[in-house]
């Protein structure tokens, strides 16, 4: 009789990733601090512990010695469907691998997870699906037509059609949240840095696909970063600047790994330039924001690159402005619920731990919950509105910095 | 040749039995492990790549982290090694209980442990040495006798330092409701089998020495004690660790080096 093939493979997950199964000691401390595990009523399915067992399970029932023995054991196609549902039940923010006691990277494996189970034919989640053919359509996930990232931009803006620092605007800002974009340039036009922008040659930075398991089919995500690193390298670039936080992180982790090779120029998050030039006092201030303004980490930015203070640095500069912190922040920080495609996929869920955030906001009775991404912000709005906060105004620093500057944004269209 | 419980020929375990009995356990151990690489080593030596499914696959991974640049604490090998391995400063953050319980335990087996070698080592050159006949020109301390008493004390201290963290853990598992009801098969099997190896230690040297913890029992019974302890230590805490949560203390350390310390 022929032997029973394994239910599940390894297609994705690393030798490293496979070893840090076995390496959870169980002590819980994921489970207490998972957002969406809290903002699901605590299922524990959703617990980043619970996912390591079960895999861990998976991989001896079909790879450990009783399986060598007697030959693997079935994983009823269920239990698979039920896993894969928990597994996107995640914002990827990394809390379960900062507060893990093993160092385990969950947030890398809970992407090969993920690719895995896309592999297998389970995955991804819902609407998540429809990303790799918007992206390979249109070079962004809202169907919009990629002419209109930056021929919107009113005619007082100026962009170099070469410079040594390019805008990677990032489809969220250029397309949705246009605003964020629009301060962004005249902020730089009005210090006067000569920049560029890829325009309708911008790819979407792959984020959405990574985060949600699809990167490698076809090649996409790789093919796009190949892509976009060519487009900012014939730009002459040597310095890209990012104000969203998603394609902050694609670039200056996801792109290297995609591609095999180093970028050959430097990513920056516009915050880190901006506190730069605080320092050297180029920034001329023209407008108080007498306003009591809290920050909110983006995950993509704080806990997995490590940028904390730049963006602090920047709103504490602003004339006016009362900088007032939640109690959880930093390393800490609580995630908005919009990443890992839980927005697009389970979007009840993201809008339950937005709603959370909002609270910690109130909490330290802010007028003003500021982020520095997008994708951020949109989130925390709609939580804001779900709880009927109305009192409390969402905004991007990039946003705040511009007002602070004198600049107008009235007239950022639609 | 007497080991570990000689005090009289009645209170003898055999060189042959305890060689016997280490052999089989390292054996299983070393299957286990071979067994543990061939499963990681279904993964691949990069992120997105293709199964390697070699055995070498991964030690390969691991080099490449460690030696990948990280974005968020780059820290060093060494500074992982100190603060993060020994000192488990990732547990002391989350929780100083915890760390203190599972630091007593570390600290306690792990001393243990090397005391029982360094026992080993001097019962193995001495008895070498009557083979050989150098026995006569080793230094004092070398005896095996007098080297057990030597040992007599850093044993009891730091197995009152075990029996600490152990307690700890078994009223953590048993009456803090949230811990109690995490628990799972996987987890209680590692307490148990730690708690029955401390308490037969403790019995074991109790009835050889006839103190406390031999509870009054004929000492004739120290020698099969002796033996059980032994054979339990042996089975649960080498050969047993590759196929059960004990792992955890050679995955724990590999995570740590491989994620140079975490997040």
């Amino acid at each position: 009789m022929a032997k029973r093939e394994p239910s599940i493979n390894t297609e994705n997950f690393t030798a490293v990733q496979l070893m840090e199964l076995d390496s959870c000691s169980r002590c819980g401390e994921c489970v207490d601090w998972c957002p969406t595990y809290d903002a699901s009523g605590k299922d524990p399915g959703l617990a980043p512990r619970d996912k390591i067992l079960r895999w861990r399970e998976y991989m001896n029932k079909s790879y450990g010695l009783r399986a060598k023995l007697f030959g693997p054991k079935e994983i009823p196609e269920e239990e698979i469907e039920q896993f894969k549902d928990d597994v996107y039940g995640c914002t990827t923010c990394g809390m379960c691998a900062t507060v893990c006691e093993s160092a385990i990277n969950t947030v890398e494996l809970w992407e090969s997870m993920r690719a895995n189970l896309v592999k297998r034919g389970n995955g991804p989640f819902g609407k998540q699906g429809a990303f790799l053919k918007l992206i390979g359509e249109y070079k962004n996930p809202y169907m919009a037509d990629n002419k209109d990232r930056t021929n919107w931009f009113p005619e007082d803006v100026k962009i170099e059609d070469k410079a040594e620092v390019l805008y990677f605007g990032g489809c969220t800002a250029e397309l949705r949240q246009r605003k964020l974009a629009l301060a962004t340039a005249r902020v730089l036009n009005k210090l006067g840095i000569k920049f560029t922008m890829l325009g309708e040659d911008e790819i979407c930075c792959g984020s959405a696909l990574i985060r949600t398991g699809q990167y490698y089919v076809n090649d996409v995500a790789k093919v796009n970063a190949q892509k976009n690193i060519d487009n900012i390298v014939a730009k002459g670039a040597k310095t890209v600047l990012y104000a969203c936080a998603g394609c902050y992180r694609a670039s200056i982790i996801d792109w290297p790994r995609l591609t095999g090779k180093e970028l050959p120029f430097k990513v920056v998050h516009i915050t880190e330039f901006l506190q730069d030039l605080i320092e050297k006092g180029e920034i001329k201030w023209e407008k108080s924001i007498d306003k009591k303004v809290t920050y909110h980490d983006p995950c993509h930015m704080g806990r997995h690159v490590g940028v904390f203070e730049p963006p602090r640095a920047v709103l504490e500069a602003i004339p006016g402005i009362e900088f007032i912190e939640m109690d959880r922040i930093k390393d800490n920080q609580r995630c908005c619920g919009a990443g890992g495609g839980v927005k697009a996929g389970i979007p009840d869920l993201a809008l339950g731990v937005a709603s959370t955030r909002v609270e910690d906001a109130l909490a330290t009775n802010a007028d003003l919950l500021s982020s520095a991404c997008p994708f951020c912000k949109r989130n925390l709005s709609d939580g804001r509105d779900a709880i009927g906060a109305k009192e409390l105004e969402v905004e991007d620093v990039i946003v705040l910095t511009a007002e602070a500057m004198g600049i107008d944004l009235s007239d950022t269209p639609e | 040749m007497d080991y570990f419980a000689g005090v009289t020929d009645a209170l003898r375990v055999t060189f042959v039995q305890m060689m016997l009995i280490s052999a089989l356990a390292m054996g299983i151990f070393v299957v286990g492990m071979y067994m543990n690489l061939k499963k990681w080593g279904m993964g691949s030596t990069g992120y997105g790549d293709t199964p390697s499914k070699s055995i070498l696959a991964f030690p390969k991974m691991l080099m490449y982290q460690m030696n990948e640049h990280a974005h968020v604490h780059n820290q060093s090998v060494l500074e992982t090694f100190v603060l993060d391995i020994l000192f488990q400063r990732r547990i002391l953050r989350r929780s100083p209980l915890r760390w203190f319980m599972h630091f007593t335990i570390f600290v306690g087996w792990m001393t243990l442990f090397a005391l029982s070698f360094a026992m080993f080592f001097v019962e193995m050159v001495h008895m070498i040495g009557e083979k050989v006949g150098y026995a006569h020109s080793l230094p004092e301390f070398m005896y095996p006798e007098i080297f057990r008493e030597l040992l007599a004390v850093p044993n009891d201290i730091f197995s009152y330092i075990l029996l600490v963290g152990i307690i700890i853990a078994i009223y953590r598992r048993l009456f803090v409701a949230k811990v109690r009801e995490a628990t799972i098969a996987y987890d209680s099997i590692l307490l148990i089998g730690l708690t029955i190896i401390t308490i037969s230690g403790f019995v074991a040297d109790g009835i050889r020495t006839g103190r406390f913890w031999g509870f009054g029992i004929d000492a004739e019974i120290a020698p099969p004690m002796a033996l059980f302890h032994v054979v339990i230590s042996l089975l649960f805490c080498i050969a047993y660790i590759p196929f059960s949560k004990y792992i955890h203390v050679i995955a724990i350390p590999l995570a740590l080096l491989a994620n140079k310390g975490g997040e």
